[in-house]
């Protein structure tokens, strides 16, 4: 055990640190869920891989620099400190990048990845639907083989970044006679083909995040079959557990709330009662403690072990912590916190964040889905 | 950047493992209990032969040499068999610190003691009642500015008990003889109180992974309405809240450890954390294990309280929660520098 940087490793931080000094937007950029803000940050993706950074663990020939993932930990604590913007590939680039990379074929890789790193592709997730929620294994959207391709029937539903995305990636049951998580595939979607139609869903602060899409005799070639037809669901753990593990919440993100709340604090203590503190410690050793959990998981990666369920831990931990975090700040701001125009008003960001951390526990498969899973595979527990 | 454990010190912990499991059974803790007599000497010497007692001396003293982490992945084992004999709270935390005390007072030790063979209590305002005082060389007395050693002999002390029969208390009526010195004190004492918190926060680890093991086993075995009551959602989220808390106190614990051994000077912030966290994890292991296990976890009987009380016991000495949570506060608010995404390593 060595728990310090090297020095390959600090000087790696020095060159994340001033690449994005230099290349970071300052002037912030318009929300992602609107057409120009979604524009705004597709060509911040093209910034990143003119730099190379698009995803710093991918090797080269797919457009990443071949480093490993304490490396991923360092570039995504540098980019939080650099507060650069939101990463609106993050569906592709964290979750069905690692899964083409375990289970695609090299043309798929060289074709997606790379289509992904340069923000040509911006990708939506498929997973739920209507029937299919928290029960995912319910899926109903058919894909029929007809010859060189798949015949798309059904609706998807929650479909993040949909509205404004030109893939999407997900679950349908191409065994028509199957049940359950049998008979299902991992599909890769087009957006613009015809019949399929995409219904924005306003989301709890306005904007549409997440969208509806309906397939209508859809037909999608049959190279866009990730893995084996049949093997949808194994290959869709594999991204939910990229999703809860690792990528999806990189630890930065919450010691960089943990930060921005003691200061928040500090500057507002004199109108606040002294009760918070307790909430400010919390928040700093609980995200300290998500940080060293992440770096010693990454280390075992690095030797070679393979997580499983024990990503459900990691999102139950960062998504209360997260709005844990937020309403503390929120207590903080007193009246003020209902402040919403984020131009204006510091407060606004907080009320916005505070939003979204409602959701934390609910993506990804919701928490109580996750206590299910620890205690059912890790602690042993009867279905 | 490597947080992984090397294959010698998951060895140890093995080791450790296998050996509590035949010698510190359930049972023998409440044979000791049952006798008045917690502190088993078969079992004392048995770790003074394996080696374990010295472990953190250094080599030249007859020790291992042992790193903080290994010591810490050892400390956890003996919190999860719940041993009696205080090797954690006491020999552990005086091997550790002897360099660290004032001249004379080490010198007058080193002529006395052999590590392991004897062992010194300790007393601190953050744990004012020394374990096992009775059969000790002597004691080592910090109060609020000074450090003193005082031979047993010198000492009148009368046993008091504790909540947990395993941990035989002792209170001090006067001194007679002491030795004491406030060197460099200030520097001794963030050393005895980050090691007395790093100890017992191990320890705690230990101690709510068990309870959690034992509740797992209790919630298959028992059934209600025709079914295990761990199918129900209701047992499974309550003992998942308790791996939650375990899985994120565990890593606090081995860097508050490597920071100690690498004399980082965010040590005892370290250590803090690693306390504050393993408190935490270890109270809900209490609450949601006796309620995972109803009226048969406020039995005398089912053997969860053996480690439920320890537990307890832990929380309380060497700064409990909320001590931890100032210690955290105050370097929070003083420099900001702590804080934030670079700063965890």
């Amino acid at each position: 055990m060595k728990i310090n940087f090297t020095k390959e490793e600090n000087s790696f931080r020095q060159e994340v640190r001033s690449w994005l000094e230099e290349n970071v937007p300052r002037k912030p950029l318009l929300s992602l869920d609107t057409q120009e803000g979604f524009e705004q940050h597709r060509e911040w993706e093209r910034t990143l891989n003119k730099g190379n950074w698009s995803m710093v663990t991918w090797p080269q020939e797919y457009g990443g620099r071949g480093l490993d993932l304490i490396q991923w930990l360092i570039f995504e604590e540098e980019y939080y400190r650099a507060e650069a913007p939101t990463r609106v590939n993050q569906n592709g680039v964290f979750l069905l990048g690692p899964t083409l990379m375990e289970f695609g074929t090299h043309e798929q890789k060289s074709k997606f990845l790379n289509a992904m790193a340069k923000g040509d592709h911006i990708w939506a997730q498929g997973w739920s639907e209507p029937g299919a929620g928290s029960d995912m294994a319910a899926i109903r959207t058919t894909a029929v083989l007809e010859g060189d391709h798949y015949k798309i029937n059904g609706q998807k539903t929650w479909s993040s970044r949909a509205t404004y995305a030109d893939w999407t990636f997900g679950l349908f049951r191409t065994d028509l006679k199957s049940e359950r998580h049998r008979g299902l595939s991992f599909i890769l979607v087009p957006l613009d083909l015809p019949g399929i139609t995409v219904r924005p869903i306003p989301q709890l602060d306005g904007e549409p995040g997440f969208a509806e899409i309906y397939f209508d005799d859809v037909e999608v070639l049959v190279d866009n079959l990730l893995g084996e037809d049949g093997e949808g669901w194994k290959i869709a753990m594999a991204t939910a557990g990229f999703e809860r593990g690792l990528m999806l919440r990189s630890p930065a993100r919450f010691q960089q709330t943990a930060a921005k709340l003691l200061e928040l604090y500090l500057e507002k203590q004199d109108h606040c009662s002294p009760m918070i503190q307790t909430k400010i410690v919390e928040a700093w050793a609980q995200s300290e403690s998500y940080a060293l959990s992440i770096y010693h998981t990454a280390s075992k990666m690095l030797a070679g072990y393979s997580i499983g369920s024990e990503s459900s831990l990691g999102k139950i931990f960062w998504s209360e912590l997260d709005h844990m975090m937020h309403q503390t700040a929120l207590k903080i701001l007193g009246a003020s916190a209902e402040l919403s125009n984020e131009s204006q008003d510091d407060a606004a960001k907080w009320i916005k964040g505070f939003m979204f951390s409602y959701a934390g526990p609910i993506y990804a498969g919701t928490n109580e889905i996750q206590k299910n899973i620890i205690a059912e595979r890790l602690l042993g527990l009867p279905r | 950047m490597n947080f992984i454990f090397t294959d010698e010190q998951l060895q140890f912990k093995e080791a450790i493992n296998s050996f509590l499991i035949d010698e510190c059974s359930p049972k023998s803790i409440r044979d000791g209990w049952q006798a008045k007599k917690s502190f088993n000497s078969d079992r004392w010497h048995s770790l003074l032969k394996l080696g374990v007692l010295n472990s953190n001396l250094p080599e030249e003293d007859g020790g291992l040499g042992m790193d903080q982490v290994t010591l810490a992945l050892m400390v956890e084992e003996m919190g999860y068999a719940g041993l009696p004999e205080p090797v954690a709270e006491q020999t552990f935390l005086v091997n550790d610190l002897l360099p660290f005390l004032p001249n004379k007072i080490r010198k007058e030790i080193e002529i006395n003691y052999k590590a392991g063979a004897q062992y010194i209590s300790v007393a601190h305002p953050l744990a004012p009642n020394p374990l096992f005082l009775n059969d000790s060389l002597g004691l080592l007395l910090f109060n609020e500015h000074e450090c003193k050693f005082i031979l047993k002999d010198n000492l009148d002390f009368e046993m008091i008990s504790s909540n947990d029969p395993s941990r035989e208390l002792y209170q001090i009526n006067s001194i007679n003889k002491s030795m004491s010195s406030s060197e460099n004190f200030d520097v001794l004492n963030v050393a005895i109180t980050s090691r007395g918190a790093l100890m017992t926060a191990a320890l705690l680890i230990g101690l709510a992974q068990k309870m959690i093991d034992l509740s797992s086993a209790y919630v298959v075995d028992r059934t209600q309405f025709g079914k295990p009551i761990g199918s129900f959602q209701a047992v499974k989220h309550m003992l998942a809240d308790i791996a939650v808390a375990i899985e994120f106190a565990k890593p606090a614990v081995y860097r508050a450890a490597y920071s100690l051994s690498e004399n980082n000077p965010k040590s005892a912030l370290h250590c803090a954390h690693a306390k504050y966290m393993c408190s935490q994890a270890a109270e809900l292991a209490c609450k949601n294990s006796i309620q995972a296990h109803g009226a048969m976890g406020y039995t005398w009987e089912m053997d969860l309280h053996i480690y439920m009380r320890k537990a307890w016991s832990m929380m309380a000495c060497w700064g409990n929660e909320d001590r931890q949570q100032d210690i955290i506060f105050k370097t929070l608010s003083s420099s900001n520098e702590e804080l934030g995404v670079m700063y965890t390593f």
